[in-house]
């Protein structure tokens, strides 16, 4: 970064290429629209490459370049809820209306197939969760879970206190919780490639752990 | 909601063992506190089963993959950089004349308040030898008189008799 600052284009197109997945990684959840990433994840680009004159030396460049991805993220989700508030009332943030939350626990247990649900089913799924956490608690959960980031980092990149971090991802890891269990209990799991048990022996395994007790 | 021990309150006033519980699983937990929890975990099933059901919906994430960039992204990317880089350049080159000018100026405006400053301060201070002259000037213009007198006592002595009252008040004579 320190080279991109002295203006070297070759640093910061490697900068780039080393980064790009990840910022459109996070955005896309963020967002739930891949195109809509895109364009926010080249705005953080171009503003990185701007303010580039501005970095510090020492500071973690990732923390940096996340600070300037969450304000392009909330900018754009805040004004499409505005944009949202035409049409639909009552709505602070989210496409899942005043209570997003038991909306998506409703369609979590009564939607879910029974049958194995495939990689994409899950996939949509989980989507749909991370969409049902308001706008904070998902950048704070995708910087946690894609990033790696800690609460200090996260704090830094959302201008909060470490404490409202932890606040943050309580509520929003308790929320993906309740939203995801009915789902944990009932359907298979996704393909056993990724690593989870079959969801009928983990509900059996967790009513005999509970019966033990 | 349910009626889990650990779910007293509303969504929003959470109790802290939520908070310790995601601290834990995301290794930001102190070493004091994890041991406390990890003893309370050790004798509490309906905590343990808590923690369980945290870490595998957190495992879940995992199914929103992460995004493939093509090279039209980076491509399109570089060049909006490379446009920006133009227009900075050229915004600095319009600058430049104008940054001289304003140089110019101020370096004219030093210079000429400096001399201001250094005028006035000789000015103040040089010894103006003109200055003793004037004040000596109504002594000079008698000075024919005064050479005809031997001493100031004798000109005291004439003023305490008044021979020089109505005239005008010389200080210093």
């Amino acid at each position: 970064m320190l080279e991109v600052r002295d203006d070297n284009a070759a640093a910061f197109e490697e900068l780039m290429l080393r980064y790009q997945g990840r910022v459109v990684t996070v955005l896309e959840h963020a967002t739930g629209n891949r195109d809509l990433a895109e364009d926010l994840a080249q705005d953080v680009f171009l503003r990185m490459y701007r303010a580039r004159k501005r970095y510090v030396p020492g500071a973690k460049f990732s923390t940096w370049l996340y600070t300037i991805a969450n304000n392009v993220a909330l900018n754009a989700l805040r004004s499409r809820a505005r944009r949202r508030e035409v049409t639909l009332e009552g709505r602070e943030s989210g496409p899942l209306g005043v209570r997003p939350l038991e909306a998506m626990i409703a369609a979590s247990s009564g939607q879910i197939p029974a049958r194995a649900a495939d990689k994409a089913e899950a996939r949509d799924v989980v989507q749909m969760a991370i969409q049902s956490l308001n706008e904070r608690q998902r950048m704070a959960v995708l910087l946690s879970k894609f990033e790696g980031m800690s609460y200090a980092e996260i704090a830094e990149s959302m201008g909060l206190s470490v404490q409202a971090i932890k606040s943050l991802l309580s509520r929003a890891r308790n929320n993906l919780k309740e939203v995801l269990e009915p789902y944990l209990d009932r359907g298979q799991p996704p393909a056993s490639e990724v690593g989870l048990r079959p969801a009928e022996n983990e509900a059996d395994s967790i009513r005999s752990e509970a019966d033990r007790d | 909601m349910s009626n889990d021990p650990y779910h007293a309150g509303t969504a929003d006033e959470l109790p802290s063992i939520e908070e310790q519980l995601v601290a834990y699983l995301d290794g930001e937990l102190d070493d004091e506190s994890s041991r406390s929890l990890e003893q309370r975990l050790a004798t509490d099933s309906t905590l343990r089963l808590q923690l369980g059901r945290l870490e595998r919906t957190w495992d879940l994430l995992d199914q929103l993959g992460r995004a493939e960039v093509g090279e039209t992204f980076t491509r399109t990317t570089i060049e909006m950089v490379a446009l920006a880089a133009e227009q900075e350049q050229r915004q600095e080159e319009a600058e430049r004349p104008i940054r001289r000018r304003r140089r110019l100026l101020g370096a004219a405006a030093g210079i000429l308040a400096s001399s201001a400053a250094g005028f006035v301060l000789v000015w103040a201070l040089w010894p103006n030898p003109n200055r003793q002259l004037l004040e000596d000037l109504p002594v000079l213009e008698s000075l024919d008189e005064y050479q005809q007198i031997d001493g100031i006592e004798f000109l005291e002595l004439l003023h305490e008799r008044g021979v020089f009252a109505g005239e005008g008040d010389h200080d210093g004579v």
